[in-house]
Parts: C-alpha cells; structure tokens; sequence
C-alpha cells in the first residue's frame, strides 16, 4: 500500500480555487466509472482531502469505493488548463454539513464563472445542482502533473 | 442503446470530455480529452497525443470510460468502452490530424502539439448521466432541425447565381452573397492558388471589416492551410478551449525547452473565432483555392454544412475555372487604343491635373510594391501593377489588355493555366481597399483602363 503523499500549501489553495474535478473510482471488474465533484477540502495535515459531490451522484461512487477504495481526482482549471491528478484512498464518506455549504457553493460558482469566460454561459449551466452534497474523505497517496503536454504525467514534488 | 448519432453534437469539442481508465493493479486515471470522434455506429476515436497513463492503463485493460457533454443542454453521457487498437493511418486518423494540426498551427506548435494516433474503442453502453444536466428545459426542446438551410430552393439559387456570373469577379462575389443570404454564413472567405507555390491569397471575402485582399497563406498554415496541403475539408467547433488546451501545451513545451516556432501565422478573419470550416475548391485534380466560413458562434458548423459545403465546393471550384477559361476565350484580340505620349517622362498625369502626390515604389528583390511607404502587394499583382504604371508613363497608355499582358515575358506567367484573371482582381480589389486614387478599371472582356486621381511617381529600386 502506498504511503501518504503531503500537499504544499501552494497546491491547497489551487485545489480549492473553484476547479472542475472529475472523480474516478472502478469496480471489482476493473471497469471504472466517475462523477463531477463541486468542490475540495484539504485537511490541516495536508495529507487527507474531501471532495463534495452531489447527493444523487454519490451512491454509485460510494458502491464502488466501498469495496475498492482506490480514487483519482483530475483537477483543471478551464481557463488555462493547468491541471493535476490526485490518486487516494477512500477513508469515509457524510453528508456535507450545512455550514460547508457557502464554501462549496462559492467554489462550484468559481468555476462556473471560468467556464462563462470560455464560452460557455451561466444559463447553460444552471441546471446543475450543487446542493445537497456528499462530502468524500480520502487520504492522498500520490500527485501528479496533469496540465496537457509534455510533462503531463510526472509526479508533483 | 442511445445510438451514437444523436450524440453527434458532443463530439464537437465545446466543453472537455473526460475518459476514466484503470490500471491492471487496480488505481483509476481521470484524463482530459482534447477530441473525441464518431467512427461508426459502434465506435469512437479518441485522440492520443503523449503517452500517458490512460494509453497504459488501456493496453493492459481495455475497459474505458469516456464522459462528455452535450453542448447544447450541458447533458452529461456516460460512454462505456473497450478499447480496440491504434490507427496511424486512415480516414479517421486523417479527420483528427487535420483539425489538431489547424490549431496547432495557430498556437506556433507544429510539431509538438500533433496526433500519435487515433484511439478506437468499441461502445458498450451509453446512458445519459440523470442529475448531470445544465439546461434541463432544452433537453425537452428539440434541437433545431438539421439540413433546414439547404432547401432545394436554397440550393437553386447558389446554382443560378453560380451561372449567372459573367466574370470570377463577379463569381466570387456571388457565391459569398448567396452563402449568407441562402445558407446564413455571414462570415465568408475564398482564398485562391497563388502563382508562388504552396501559398493561396484571400481575394473575396464578407463579413470582415476591409483590408484583407491580399491575406496570404502557406500549405499547413491554420485552417486554410491544412484544407490546402491535405486537399480535405477540416471542421473545428469550440476553438477557444482548443486553443486554451494547445496554448497550456505550449506553456509546458517551453518550460521544457522544446521549442514551438515562433512566427504565429496572423489568421485572415474573425479575430476570435469560435468555429470554422474550410473546404478544399478542387476541379480537375487541381487545387483552386479554399472557401473557409467562420463564426464566433461555437458550435456552429455540423457534419451536414460540411458535406453540402463539400459539393458547393466542388460546383464552385469549376465554376471558377470554367469563368477563367471563358474570359481568356472571349478576351479581345484587338490592340489596346493608341497611347497618348506625355510630354513628361516621369511624371504620372492623374485626369483632373490636381490629385495629391502618390509615391509607388517596386523593389526588385522582394517582387513587392509600396505605396507612400505602406505595404501594398507582392508577386504577380505587383509586377502587374508596375508594368502598367511604367507604359503608363512611358508611353501614355492607359488601356490594357490581358492577352497583352500575357505576351510580357517579364511577368513570366506560366504558359498554361496561368491565374492572370484572379492575379488582376485580387490587384484591383487590394488597390481599392489600400490606395483607392490608383484605379484598375474594367473596360470589356479582357480589358482594363488604368484610372489615376493623383500624381503617381513610380520609383524602382532593386
């Protein structure tokens, strides 16, 4: 098993900048599967991290973590693409406590607002819901570069 | 199963697709996708551009699976895979180079941001992801119908305009009026082969702010150059995260010291285009030009502009040539009118005796003219424009033929299919946008009046 892989405090405050964040689990099979988070937390030991997903969303994560806790998080910022991968272990999932809410909210609108700069307009993406959330806590056993081209792929130091 | 072809629209590229792949031992891998493609009813083709961790985790196991968007509703699909092989060769490999070539051309990154090979994967399953949806009221609406622009009656009337024009002047300009009028594109170009190989030059165009006459273009520059070098139609949709995905490559690329070309080729058209089309104008095996429409629109063009664009193209590359050779047929054999000696040498008379002082210098080396200092036009146009201005001077005249002009060794036009025609519009049409008080008036077929409102100067220089 890996060990924990610890998150600088330059790479906390881009996780939780309002990114969009695709969740990848799999199943006993090895067939994978995914779901959008809204937003992340990195705990003070910098070694854990929380993701917040929809409430409809998390069932079928949470089969799949459940019996094979192996997670991947891609990071990206629509913007300019900068993008990381977080691979984890899924340690224990709650529903998101409503004092959490504004943080999430307000990262899940940052990103939404870069996708409005791209092209991409609020009223195309309002539908999405938010709320109620899942909140996902999963230790961190890797970090990778994720923004595409060469170099993609290299472990995050 | 949702078939494949109602989700023709996410694979236009708007918003990132997502492929979800797992390693034997077990850890998943989440990576961006820059394209997606439908192959056939029960394939895709992924883009492989780097050797990644999805490509090794597909190779030791194939299951796969893709989310994207629907860019019309934000409605997520789930796509479930099984990856089948790799394809350096090909229809598909070809669709997919092209258009990651297009755009790597306007970011400086031939080379480095380019195709390895097109991904297929079998599609197992695609189901629409529920609580995923952006614009739930628009998924109930039904996307507008496909193929409504091109009625027959739409399709008649480019027709009858395309017969009806007596010049390519006139051709061109009424195939990018009916284009708009009839079809909606209301940005619209046509770039033509110019005599310096492997280059086209913009010599219509609407919908753009004027100064373009002239625009040139090398093979595998952008859109244009890549519909030019692979004589195929290249479509792009959702440019912009495109070119944001390409630029953070070219980001990366420079902090490893690889070296993206510097020179980033100045786009004729839209400044920010969101989506293009560029058709290949191809008659007899000879490449014409290139029709290329923009919008700033993302998502604007669909497969189905592009296949009626490809036959207009086809109709509109002949009609090109067969106006060019008519007007070469017709040309008059008569002498140009007698010239009119000036008693001055040097000095251009302009009609009204009073014009503003016009410097037009030609320099030798570079085939290329200026006028008052300022850019105006190189290669054929400019030595065009110099012989007349010089027989103008020298011997006072001011009528011209082509067949005349067809004659002059010095302007080394090629003995068959040569482009005078076009060479001569695209001067005419640059003169009115650039120095307006030089005129190339036409006078019947195969003539031309030179028309001066100043006092032109004409300086040669090596």
């Amino acid at each position: 098993m890996k060990g924990s892989a610890p998150i600088s405090a330059e790479l906390a405050a881009f996780l939780e900048s309002g990114l969009s964040i695709t969740a990848g689990t799999r199943d006993r099979e090895l067939n994978p599967d995914g779901a959008r988070a809204w937003a992340a937390r990195v705990d003070e030991d910098r070694t854990h991290l929380t993701v917040f997903i929809h409430a409809k969303a998390a069932p079928a994560l949470l089969r799949n973590l459940e019996s094979c806790p192996e997670v991947a998080l891609a990071f990206d910022r629509p913007v300019d693409n900068r993008a990381c991968q977080v691979k984890g272990r899924f340690e224990s999932s709650r529903r998101a406590r409503p004092d959490e809410r504004a943080e999430v909210e307000r990262q899940a609108g940052g990103f939404l607002s870069q996708l409005d700069e791209i092209g991409i307009p609020r009223a195309l993406t309002a539908g999405w819901k938010v709320w109620p959330a899942v909140a996902i806590r999963l230790r961190v056993t890797e970090l990778f570069e994720q923004t595409p081209g060469p170099g993609a792929g290299e472990p995050l130091r | 199963m949702i078939p494949l072809e109602s989700l023709t629209p996410c694979f236009q590229g708007l918003l990132p697709a997502w492929l979800l792949t797992c390693s034997k031992d077990g850890i998943p891998n989440v990576a961006m996708l820059s394209h997606v493609d439908y192959v056939d009813s029960s394939h895709i083709a992924l883009s492989f551009q780097f050797f990644n961790k999805s490509k090794r985790n597909v190779t030791e196991n194939p299951r796969a699976l893709v989310r994207l968007y629907d860019p019309d509703t934000l409605q997520m699909y789930a796509l479930r895979l099984r990856f089948v092989r790799t394809e350096t060769a090909g229809a598909t490999f070809e669709r997919m180079r092209l258009r990651i070539e297009a755009i790597a051309s306007y970011s400086g990154l031939k080379g480095v941001f380019k195709l390895l090979g097109a991904d297929i994967y079998e599609v197992l399953e695609v189901a629409p992801v529920e609580h995923e949806v952006g614009r739930p009221t628009a998924a109930s609406t039904p996307r507008p119908a496909a193929g409504v622009p091109f009625t027959m009656k739409a399709l008649q009337e480019f027709s009858a305009r395309i017969h009806g024009a007596a010049t390519l002047d006139a051709l061109l300009d009424a195939v990018l009026e009916t284009l708009e009028q009839n079809f909606g594109f209301r940005h619209s170009m046509i770039l033509l082969a110019s005599e310096r190989p492997e280059r086209l030059e913009l010599i219509a165009s609407r919908g753009y702010p004027p100064g373009g006459v002239g625009s040139e273009v090398g093979f595998g520059e952008g859109i244009i150059g890549m519909v030019a070098e692979a004589r195929k139609p290249v479509r792009i949709s959702g440019m912009l995260r495109q070119m944001l995905y390409a630029y953070a490559v070219a980001q990366r690329a420079q902090e490893r010291g690889l070296r993206p070309d510097d020179c980033r080729i100045p786009l004729p058209g839209l400044p920010h285009p969101e989506s293009q089309l560029g058709i290949p104008l191809i008659a007899h095996d000879d490449l014409v030009g290139v029709l290329c429409i923009e919008s700033q629109q993302p998502y604007r063009f669909h497969e189905e502009d592009r296949a009626y664009l490809e036959v207009l193209g086809g109709f509109l590359a002949i009609a090109i040539q067969n106006t060019l050779l008519r007007e070469r047929a017709e040309e008059s054999e008569d002498a140009p009118t007698a010239p009119s000696r000036t008693e001055d040498g040097k000095r251009l008379p302009a009609p009204s005796g009073s014009g503003p002082n016009l410097e037009i210098t030609w320099y030798e080396a570079d085939e290329c003219v200026l006028a008052d200092g300022e850019y105006l036009v190189r290669g054929l146009p400019a030595k065009i424009l110099r012989k007349v201005l010089r027989e103008h001077r020298d011997e006072g005249r001011e009528e011209f033929t082509n067949r005349l002009l067809r004659l002059d060794k010095s302007l080394q036009l090629p003995v068959v299919k040569d482009n005078l025609e076009s060479r001569l519009i695209l001067l005419r049409r640059r003169l009115e946008e650039r120095c307006p008080a030089i005129r190339i008036a036409s006078c019947g077929r195969g003539r031309f009046r030179l028309e001066l409102e100043a006092n032109v100067t004409l300086v040669e220089r090596p």
